[in-house]
């Protein structure tokens, strides 16, 4: 599926072609070389990423959108908490911090950490963390003030 | 870098000038990238310097600000939980507890604003960035003003939530 097309262009003056068709890189490239003119000129190599089949192929982009939906719903909760506080708004509210949190010390793990190991230990750490705060917030409606109440008492001090 | 022009020229190859030569690549990103981290790892390099030696721009410093306020606010929900989960007692009971340490009004409102304008920046901030999400306010004049206007609202929000706790 490659293109065999002229290379002019990315010669510029100065710059250097990163991907440079060489024995010494081992990258797999699943492209057929069928002119003997390409084995000179430079060659930029692309993900074509087919890995991903069927449902997998749109995770990403869909976990993406999901992110964003949350911080929406979140931002509207703000005023609805504070205009109409009760046990409904409450564990909404527990949930919809637990998880937006929940995703955005995602996207910090996968920034910082890596090494397949170091990752699943992360990623597990971060889902015990999650759950014991979402545990501990219900509770804390359950048996307690609750949070709208709770913020409302601790900014009247 | 000219990632972008390689797929425009690609479904216009009658632009020549354009062109390159595209071979696709048998692995993933995700694999590339993994493999990056292991064969550097295990040959112990030493990451170059980055953060250390570039110089730092206002909208550098409040992307990472927007992190370390979403890792502190998560950090101190998880926390609250955690504790409601674990300390004996109840709220009130706690709350009356701060308060008969009296520590004085001027350290109440510094608490109330440390608590408040992590929230608000975080506010402000993810507004900013869900304008960019649908592609507002790119060009860097706009990305130096409404970073401001983030910094100056959050300041002005976080006087006016302490502000109005001391009035109640």
């Amino acid at each position: 599926m490659a293109a065999i097309v002229r290379l002019s262009s990315m010669c510029r003056r100065g710059v250097k072609p990163l991907f440079y068709q060489s024995p010494l890189l081992s990258r797999p490239v699943a492209a057929l070389q069928r002119d003997h003119e390409q084995q000179h000129l430079p060659t930029a190599r692309i993900h074509s990423s087919q890995a991903l089949h069927g449902s997998d192929a749109k995770a990403a982009s869909r976990h993406w959108t999901a992110e964003r939906v949350l911080s929406v719903v979140l931002l509207a909760m703000g005023p609805v908490a504070y205009f109409s506080p009760g046990p409904v708004v409450d564990y909404s509210l527990a949930a919809a911090l637990t998880l937006h949190g929940h995703w955005g010390l995602g996207q910090v793990l996968t920034d910082y950490v890596h090494g397949e190991t170091k990752v699943k230990i992360a990623s597990a750490g971060l889902f015990v963390l999650s759950t014991v705060t979402f545990a501990g917030l219900c509770y804390f409606n359950y048996n307690d003030v609750g949070i709208c109440k709770a913020v409302a008492l601790l900014w009247s001090k | 870098i000219t990632f972008a022009r390689r797929g425009v020229c690609l479904s216009k190859p009658h632009y020549n000038a354009l062109c390159r030569h595209v071979a696709p690549m048998g692995s993933t990103a995700k694999e590339e990238m993994d493999k990056f981290w292991s064969k550097n790892t295990r040959l112990n390099r030493p990451v170059s310097p980055h953060v250390t030696i570039y110089k730092w721009s206002v909208p550098m410093m409040m992307s990472i600000t927007h992190r370390g306020t979403g890792i502190a606010l998560s950090g101190a929900i998880s926390a609250f939980a955690v504790a409601a989960l674990v300390l004996p007692g109840n709220y009130s009971y706690y709350l009356d507890l701060i308060h008969s340490l009296s520590v004085g009004p001027y350290l109440i409102g510094l608490a109330k604003f440390g608590i408040a304008f992590p929230l608000s920046y975080h506010t402000y901030n993810g507004i900013r960035h869900l304008c960019w999400d649908i592609g507002k306010g790119f060009k860097i004049p706009d990305v130096y003003r409404t970073g401001y206007i983030v910094l100056g609202l959050s300041i002005i929000t976080s006087l006016a939530l302490v502000g109005r706790g001391a009035g109640t």
